[in-house]
């Protein structure tokens, strides 16, 4: 899932952190130009990996001063996203010990998925239709998830 | 605790006043960036708290009320100016120990450990250094102090990107191993928004924005909708920022709890760091000053030892 | 810090001891012959006969010259001393920025600075009081001899007794305050230099020559070694011209070349005696203003007391605006 930065003469912090650890089975990668925020970046990969199954429960998360190392960012801001993790009862913080996956996300069963697909490919004909074209769509669902996000409270002065 | 705090500090340099009627309150445990033009203020401001200048006007305090510049102040606070000062005839192996008796804590293994990996030799002259390897001495040299509050001005203006990242990288690891309060000031704004959770925006020797990261961003928002209604609601919505087009204008505004709800076709975004900063910059009488809300003491102390 | 001071200044003061250490080594080397032909004059006898005086006159007319320019030379090392110990040390920090470092370590500015001054003054002090010692060792013999530039001549006066360590005390406390003041190290060594020389110009041509008040005579006899400070023909209590002491000497045919310097002409009687002694009975009086021999080591005490004091304001001010100056 990652690259591991080239060695370089000397010998890397990361690569001497590792060799004393156990690694966590991800790492995290951070992509600065996506427009979404650093922490929920993280929340976004730890809920992929468990959804593609790199992540299984009981295993760590990478711990903060590694994440913060390889990708020089706040160490608030990994906190922030273990905490998201675990308000979401995905992960589970051991005191001296790092942060645990403890529950996986649920899957959606085949037929689920095959049914939710079916309906999405009318919706798109329908958009199509309409005059929306690609990168319409795109917008549209993007808008339309940011609202599903940011919960009714939130938004009560820019309703 | 606050890491720094300020009440109406001012510095004036004969006639012109570098800085005015600052207020701050930065909390520990956080990176705190300080932003502007160029002659903003920043270093004024920069050298005010690690006691190098002493006040026109107000006071600083660090670490939870010490006077900047005092016997507390400076064994709590360590300084990597601007061009990262070194004396160039002394190898790094003599700043090292020019350090260690200057200051009483001193991690000297961290200190050598960190310029092994670094690659940087230990009996070459600090001046015979790259400008990258002179940056990074500096800071092994701050961060070996064990400080609770790292100071640094313009740390990453001679370094390349990899460099850049590994600086950020060294430093933030020290965060999340000791707790350290960081206070750093910059013109890279793209970087700023991977490590800052404290913004102070100075410009004209004023503070024009101070708070944390997250709160700003949750408070600001570009509204986007037809330029002909943009003026109309400009005064409504708190009107930081906004750019037109013909038809078109993109509006930043700073929510709070009059701000109306958002008018029937506007659309809303959230705002990026960088963004929200231009925006300020471009508009000198436009401010966010959440404010400290705590009393300080108001005399005056002359910088100690 | 006693390895900090070392290491940062280890270049100064190898320095210092260079200058004094070359000096000196000059002055053995030229001051040792100077010692044996005296031998020879000190053991002359009958002493005060003409033979005699003729040996010392020889012996003076072969060295003083010599030991003059040497004297003239050695006045630059209390300046060269406090333009390259003294101006640097503060002034390169600022120049170089390395204060933004040094000023922000736990140690603190003013502790620092102490830490350095103080032992920099001591070496300095200690190494120029033990070279005022070969400097009084090598002009002995000159001044035994009877040398008309007594031990008060200036030049040899600020390079005697304390003199030379309160000058090269006060040119380091100069050099250190120009630093402080002018921030970078070319102008304020400059500063040093031109401030000291012209303290030095001062009290040499006006301030000296009155620590305590002259004695003025009118005998023509000066004791030896006076420092003369002014002499000239008075008549009627108004300086005498060239002209009117021509003019006296009319009658006996005798020309006045300077107020000292009589030649006498074709027409001189042959028993007109002391020139000086015609003028005298003839109504002109010979003023002389000078200081005695004999109170070289109590102005030696009141030059070095106020040139202390000055150095130590100017280091209590140095001390003062480090702890004042903004970045």
């Amino acid at each position: 899932m990652t690259i591991d930065k080239p060695p370089r003469p000397g010998g890397s912090e990361l690569a001497s952190a590792a060799a004393r650890r156990p690694a966590s089975p991800i790492a995290f990668r951070l992509d600065p130009a996506s427009g979404v925020p650093t922490y929920l970046q993280l929340v976004q990969q730890v809920e992929h990996a468990l959804r593609l199954g790199y992540l299984k429960p009981g295993d760590q998360l990478p711990k903060v001063r590694d994440a913060v190392a390889s990708l020089a960012i706040n160490p608030n801001t990994v906190l922030k996203a273990y905490r998201d993790l675990e308000t979401k009862g995905l992960v589970a913080g051991r005191p001296g010990q790092g942060t645990f996956i403890r529950a996986t996300l649920s899957r959606v069963a085949l037929p689920e998925l095959a049914e939710l697909r079916r309906s999405l490919l009318v919706w798109l004909a329908t958009a199509g239709a309409a005059g929306l074209d690609e990168d319409g769509i795109v917008a549209l669902v993007t808008s339309a998830l940011r609202d599903l996000r940011e919960p009714r409270g939130e938004r009560e002065g820019v309703a | 605790m606050n890491a720094v705090e300020t009440n109406d500090l001012g510095k004036r340099y004969g006639n012109a006043w570098a800085l005015r009627e600052c207020t701050l309150a930065i909390p520990a445990g956080h990176v705190a960036a300080l932003v502007g033009p160029n002659g903003a203020g920043k270093s004024t401001l920069l050298n005010l708290v690690v006691g190098l200048a002493a006040p026109s006007a107000g006071i600083v305090t660090v670490l939870d009320g010490q006077p900047a510049g005092s016997a507390a102040a400076l064994d709590g606070v360590a300084f990597v100016a601007q061009d990262a000062p070194l004396y160039k005839n002394l190898t790094a192996s003599e700043m090292l120990h020019l350090t260690r008796n200057l200051n009483r804590n001193f991690d000297e293994g961290y200190a050598k450990g960190r310029l092994r990996e670094l690659g940087i030799p230990l009996d070459r002259k600090a001046g015979k250094l790259s400008g990258g390897q002179q940056s990074q001495l500096a800071l092994s040299l701050a961060l070996a102090r064990r400080p609770q509050l790292l100071v640094l001005d313009e740390p990453m203006a001679m370094l390349d990107p990899l460099a850049r990242h590994d600086f950020m990288a060294t430093v933030m690891a020290a965060i999340a191993d000791h707790g350290l309060s960081v206070v750093l000031s910059s013109h890279v704004l793209t970087e700023l928004e991977r490590v800052a959770d404290y913004l102070v925006l100075i410009s004209h020797g004023n503070v024009q924005v101070a708070g944390v990261v997250d709160d700003l961003l949750a408070r600001h928002r570009v509204l986007t909708g037809p330029a002909v209604e943009a003026d109309s609601y400009a005064e409504r919505l708190n009107l930081v920022h906004a750019q037109r087009g013909e038809a078109q204008a993109h509006m930043l505004v700073r929510i709070d709890a009059r701000t109306g709800p958002v008018p029937p076709g506007w659309e809303t975004h959230p705002v990026s760091l960088e963004e929200l900063t231009l925006a300020y910059l471009r508009e000198p009488d436009a401010a966010w000053l959440p404010g400290p809300g705590r009393a300080l003491r108001l005399e005056p102390t002359e910088v100690a030892n | 810090m006693a390895w900090v001071t070392w290491r940062q200044h280890r270049v100064a003061l190898a320095g210092v001891v260079a200058l004094f250490g070359a000096a000196a080594a000059y002055l053995l080397v030229t001051g040792l012959p100077i010692h044996d032909a005296y031998a020879a004059v000190a053991g002359c006898r009958p002493t005060g006969s003409d033979l005699c005086n003729k040996v010392v006159n020889d012996f003076l007319r072969t060295y003083a010259p010599g030991v003059g320019v040497t004297f003239g030379l050695l006045q630059a090392i209390p300046a060269l001393i406090g333009a390259f110990a003294g101006a640097p040390l503060l002034a390169r920090e600022f120049e170089t920025g390395t204060f933004r470092y040094a000023w922000t370590q736990g140690f603190g500015r003013t502790r620092w600075t102490v830490a350095k001054l103080v032992p920099l003054a001591v070496a300095v002090t200690i190494a120029s009081a033990a070279f005022s010692l070969l400097v009084s060792w090598y002009v002995q013999p000159i001044i035994d001899a009877g040398d008309n530039n007594g031990p008060l001549y200036p030049t040899l006066f600020d390079l005697s007794g304390v003199a030379l360590a309160a000058w090269t005390l006060a040119a380091l406390a100069i050099g250190l305050f120009a630093g402080i003041l002018v921030r970078r190290v070319v102008p304020a060594m400059f500063a040093t230099i031109a401030s000291w020389a012209a303290l030095a110009f001062v009290t040499g041509a006006f301030l000296r020559a009155h620590y305590l008040a002259p004695v003025v005579t009118s005998n023509t006899n000066i004791p030896t070694g006076a420092w003369i400070i002014n002499q000239g023909w008075f008549k009627g209590g108004n300086p005498a011209s060239l002209d009117l002491i021509n003019q006296t000497f009319a009658p006996v045919d005798v020309r006045a070349l300077t107020p000292d310097l009589f030649q006498p002409g074709p027409a001189t009687p042959a028993n007109l005696g002391d020139p000086v002694q015609y003028l005298i009975q003839h109504g002109l009086t010979h003023w002389t203003t000078y200081q005695p021999a004999g109170r070289f080591w109590t102005f030696q005490w009141i030059e070095g007391g106020w040139l202390i004091a000055l150095s130590l304001i100017l280091i209590a001010a140095t001390v003062w605006l480090v702890r004042r100056r903004a970045a």
